[in-house]
């Protein structure tokens, strides 16, 4: 009966969607920044790109076989939910080997969206391949290296490169503030992996304004490296250099990607997914040192030790905070640069029986200099000392159609932080999640990361709930709405408040190369209002509303995509204000030569800061840009990717944004540029070989 | 069918402006107060058309707890009885403490019209106690409500209570009754799940959405997760279980500013 049915679907279905270069969104490349867009547009998280653009490209050139396969392995597919994943696992279980791609659509949970998605990342090859030994021959034999090379140079002097005659009055003062180095930004990137079991790579950049070489630097500004061995032995993992640690939903260790609120409603849950590599350009957030699971049975036991060098403004042995920023422009910036060693030794063990799992993260961090925040209402509970234990206990478990899931985290001061919820799919049209979290005003720890509405992990309960429904073939609902208070005063609110969230996304693939959807969203929160001189704090109510349609549809070597986007801000009792963003993007993909260009037009009108937009771009590999606009003005990019051969590809950017609100400088500070343009020119080069 | 969705999609859309309805009313089992459409559960004081979807004489008893406050609390008793001409019930609410509560009383008459249309009518006596003058003041007022069934799994529910603004007037104050006018819908993916949407305006304060589905997951047990929202979007998770003619139902509701609701009822119905 089951080939039948197949039979059925492989007859009728290749009409329906096919796996040709035809498709709303064309390329690998595109795939991953439209699933990343999907991700970060509405989330409050920073996720970085960079790993997210790694794992899945890594994915496409090693898809994963769904006849042999994991769910740490299915875990990877970020855009598919835990739920999803269960059920494709189940599937396999009860249906065996899975004889045709097509047959991804009797699978309960998937639609067309997600299948589209899920194609260049997944095959359909043979089952019950071994892990097999690799020998030192094998390493040059088999192995593949990728380098990157990238620069960016904006076109318009900034403030901090214009420097005085040292004969002008206040010049050296005034010197003294500028960028040492040159508005040059390049980065340089070694990788090199074994099929799945090895992987070596260096990351080597230089900011904008950095010295490269000079009297106060030579050479890059951060580097990084990395080793990480899978599947040797009993070990299932070892990695040396720069890494990350994920373990359970992120009270404890912050996870690769922190799943927030996104139109991925149903993705709310960090993946477990252990030790990983680093290789991302972002400077503080990963480890340094080593790190080794060891798979014991059932048990998977992890220890690990990091020991680096991070900045913060150290004076006489005390810092106020942790700089993050990774810049060190000016001899300010420099001052703080690697002026604090942080230690940090940290361990797992994880239980996995059948549909069960259960896991204690302890993490344990030491701090040469004692961090002191300057005390105030807001950060009144923020941690302070020099040294921090945090553990929890996480556990994930099914029970019927029921993905129930948690983790509850402690710190050293007795402080509690829980997160709790359950995804279930009842049946194949509806999907349903709810999550509650707990966090308490005094757990503030160094790398928690969890489903939030701010980024920093205390001073916060709330509810969650969101369902996706596919009532028919081409249609996809998804919705979700959050509840949360802040039992204490927030960075911006000086008082307890409450807020909720809501969202709608409707997503009809009309054809095959015809995809669009409607977002709407609705945030109420509460802030301090702004100009008053009143001792009590004020805080007000702020409503914000914003409709977004979006439309991506191709024929032949083009493709579109239109965006159309409004919002509407209300703060107490002020006149409603209002913002526009719209824009045009075209693909062409020569058929003669290995060339693709994008080209996009758009134009922006949101007066107050409010009603700003963030608005994704296409950009060379590796960068991800979401700008943000406000005031009213336009901007226009042509970007361009040429494969000269099999091993050498470049990518090319120039992007100009244009006010047309009568502003006669942009930005503040360093970085302020005089006129009402803003020109960026990018260009990426990568080797295979 | 399109239609169907089209017209739930926009009764979500327009509910966005939202209210929290008196208490006197008590809570029903559905998740987030969602029972003006629900078919498969008549509630006291809720929507007295869907009595004339009782099969079986059942009895009912609910308790309502609000904020962990004993004092705001609402204990409810119903009886519905069917016939093949006519449903009758019997319901009776109470809120409160010694010093201050409110008491319902209700008669209610239901038909439903070979299973497609349902029209209900309760005769309710409110009474109140006031302190000041240590008396009860009460009055009589209708609620009346209709359930339609559109398709095999699509219906919609109406349900007015007291339509005409009955108040109680004391010797120093007038007690206000709440006029509440609520619509919902129900719709049935599958036998096991159901989505129920309501939208409910008491004439003197905002309107209130809520929505919320039910999954029969296993034969016994069902579980509930929904929200509803005026002023503040309130998250409801609730568990319902049958034990041979029992049926147990435990909701929770968590408001972001006042805390805890929780709501049990448990009702036994008689095999004919």
């Amino acid at each position: 009966m089951k080939r039948i049915v197949i039979c059925l679907f492989c007859v009728f279905i290749p009409g329906t969607f096919s796996l040709s270069a035809q498709d709303a969104i064309t390329t690998t490349e595109q795939l991953i920044a439209d699933i990343f867009e999907q991700y970060a547009a509405e989330s409050e998280v920073d996720i970085d790109y960079d790993t997210f653009y790694e794992e899945l490209m890594y994915c496409a050139e090693n898809p994963v076989n769904l006849n042999h396969t994991t769910k740490e392995e299915l875990e990877k597919l970020r855009f598919l939910s835990v739920s999803q994943v269960e059920n494709i696992l189940t599937y396999c279980y009860q249906f065996g080997k899975i004889q045709s791609i097509y047959e991804l659509q009797l699978i309960e949970g998937l639609d067309m969206t997600d299948i589209r998605r899920m194609l260049p990342f997944v095959n359909v090859g043979e089952s019950g391949e071994t892990i097999k030994k690799i020998y030192w021959h094998d390493l040059l034999q088999y192995g593949k290296h990728e380098l990157f090379f990238r620069l960016d140079q904006g076109v318009e002097t900034k403030e901090g490169y214009r420097f005085l005659p040292e004969e002008d009055e206040g010049a050296t003062e005034t010197n003294a503030k500028n960028y040492l180095g040159n508005s040059l930004y390049h980065s340089l990137r070694y990788r090199y992996h074994l099929k799945d079991r090895i992987f070596i790579g260096i990351t080597a950049e230089k900011d904008a304004g950095e010295q490269f070489l000079g009297s106060t630097h030579t050479g890059y500004d951060s580097y990084s490296g990395y080793a990480l061995v899978n599947d040797i032995g009993i070990m299932k993992s070892l990695v040396i250099g720069d890494f990350r640690a994920n373990f359970g939903m992120g009270l404890v260790l912050r996870p690769e990607f922190g799943m927030g609120k996104s139109s991925y409603v149903l993705n709310v849950t960090s993946r477990n997914s252990g030790l990983k590599k680093y290789g991302s350009t972002d400077e503080t957030n990963f480890f340094r040192g080593a790190g080794a699971t060891v798979q014991l049975g059932k048990f998977d036991l992890t220890a690990f030790y990091s020991n680096k060098m991070i900045d913060g403004d150290t004076v006489n042995g005390v810092f106020s905070s942790l700089d993050k920023t990774g810049l060190h422009r000016t001899i300010s910036e420099l001052s703080k640069k690697h002026t604090v060693s942080q230690q940090v030794m940290g361990g797992n063990a994880t239980y996995t029986f059948s549909n069960f799992q259960i896991g204690l993260t302890a993490v344990h961090t030491i701090l040469n200099s004692k961090l002191e925040p300057e005390k105030s209402a807001y950060n009144y509970f923020y941690f302070s000392g020099n040294q921090q234990t945090t553990a929890g206990i996480h556990y994930r478990m099914r029970w019927y159609k029921l993905n129930l899931f948690g983790e509850t985290a402690m710190t050293g001061n007795g402080s509690i932080a829980t997160i709790n919820g359950f995804i279930v799919t009842p049946i194949s049209q509806v999907s349903l999640v709810t999550l509650h979290r707990y966090y308490s005003p005094e757990f503030d720890t160094f790398y928690a990361t969890a489903f939030s509405e701010t980024s920093r992990i205390n001073n916060e309960s709330g509810w969650y709930l969101g369902t996706e429904i596919r009532p028919f073939r081409r249609w996809k609902i998804a919705a979700y709405a959050d509840s949360y208070r802040f039992v204490w005063p927030k960075y911006g609110i000086d008082a307890p408040s409450v807020g909720a969230d809501y969202l709608l996304q409707i997503d009809y693939a009309a054809q095959r190369n015809i995809v669009m959807f409607w977002r709407f969203k609705y945030e109420e929160k509460e802030n301090n209002l702004s100009g008053t001189s009143s001792v009590m704090p004020l805080v007000v109510p702020i409503q914000k509303t914003s409709l977004r349609y979006n439309l991506s549809y191709s024929f032949r070597n083009f493709s579109f995509k239109n965006t159309l986007e409004g919002n509407l801000v209300r703060q107490a009792d002020d006149a409603p204000t209002h913002g526009i963003i719209a824009s045009q993007d075209l693909s062409y993909t020569f058929s003669t030569i290995p060339v693709v260009i994008d080209v996009r037009y758009q134009f922006f009108d949101a007066v107050n800061y409010e009603n700003r937009f963030y608005s994704y771009e296409k950009d060379v590999l590796y960068a991800f840009s979401i700008p943000m606009y406000f005031g009213l003005g336009s901007r226009y990019y042509l970007n361009l990717r040429y494969n000269l051969n099999k091993s050498l590809s470049i990518w090319f950017k120039i992007a100009q944004t244009v006010y047309a609100d009568d502003r006669e400088s942009l930005s503040t500070g360093n970085e302020t540029i005089y006129g009402n343009r803003k020109t960026d020119i990018r260009f990426l080069l990568k080797w295979n070989f | 069918m399109k239609k169907i969705i089209f017209w739930l999609i926009l009764i979500f859309f327009n509910q966005c402006i939202l209210a929290q309805i008196s208490g006197v009313v008590p809570a029903s089992k559905s998740i987030a107060q969602t029972s003006v459409a629900d078919t498969h559960n008549w509630a006291a004081f809720n929507n007295p058309a869907m009595l004339g979807y009782v099969q079986e004489t059942e009895l009912g008893l609910q308790y309502e707890n609000r904020y962990l406050l004993s004092e705001l609390s609402t204990k409810s008793v119903q009886a519905g009885f069917s016939s093949k001409i006519v449903n009758a019930g019997l319901s009776f609410s109470h809120f409160g403490y010694s010093l201050y509560h409110e008491m319902l009383v209700g008669i209610s008459f239901a038909r439903n019209f070979s299973d497609k249309f349902s029209m209900g009518m309760q005769f309710v006596y409110y009474t109140a106690y006031f302190n000041a003058s240590n008396s009860y003041r009460g009055t009589l007022f209708p609620q009346v409500g209709l359930s339609t069934r559109l398709s095999s799994n699509f219906s919609i529910g109406f349900n007015a209570f007291n339509p005409f603004q009955s108040n109680i007037h004391s010797d120093y104050t007038i007690k206000r009754i709440p006029s509440v006018f609520s619509l919902g819908t129900e719709y049935f993916f599958s036998p096991e799940m159901v989505w129920l949407t309501q939208i409910d305006k008491e004439v003197s304060s905002n309107y209130r959405f809520a929505t919320g589905f039910e999954y029969r997951m296993l034969q016994n047990l069902n579980i509930k997760l929904g929200a509803y929202g005026s002023d503040y979007l309130v998250p409801c998770l609730g568990f319902g279980c049958n034990a041979g003619s029992f049926v147990l139902d435990l909701n929770s509701e968590l408001h972001p500013l006042l805390g805890l609701n929780t709501f049990a009822s448990v009702k036994y119905r008689f095999s004919k």
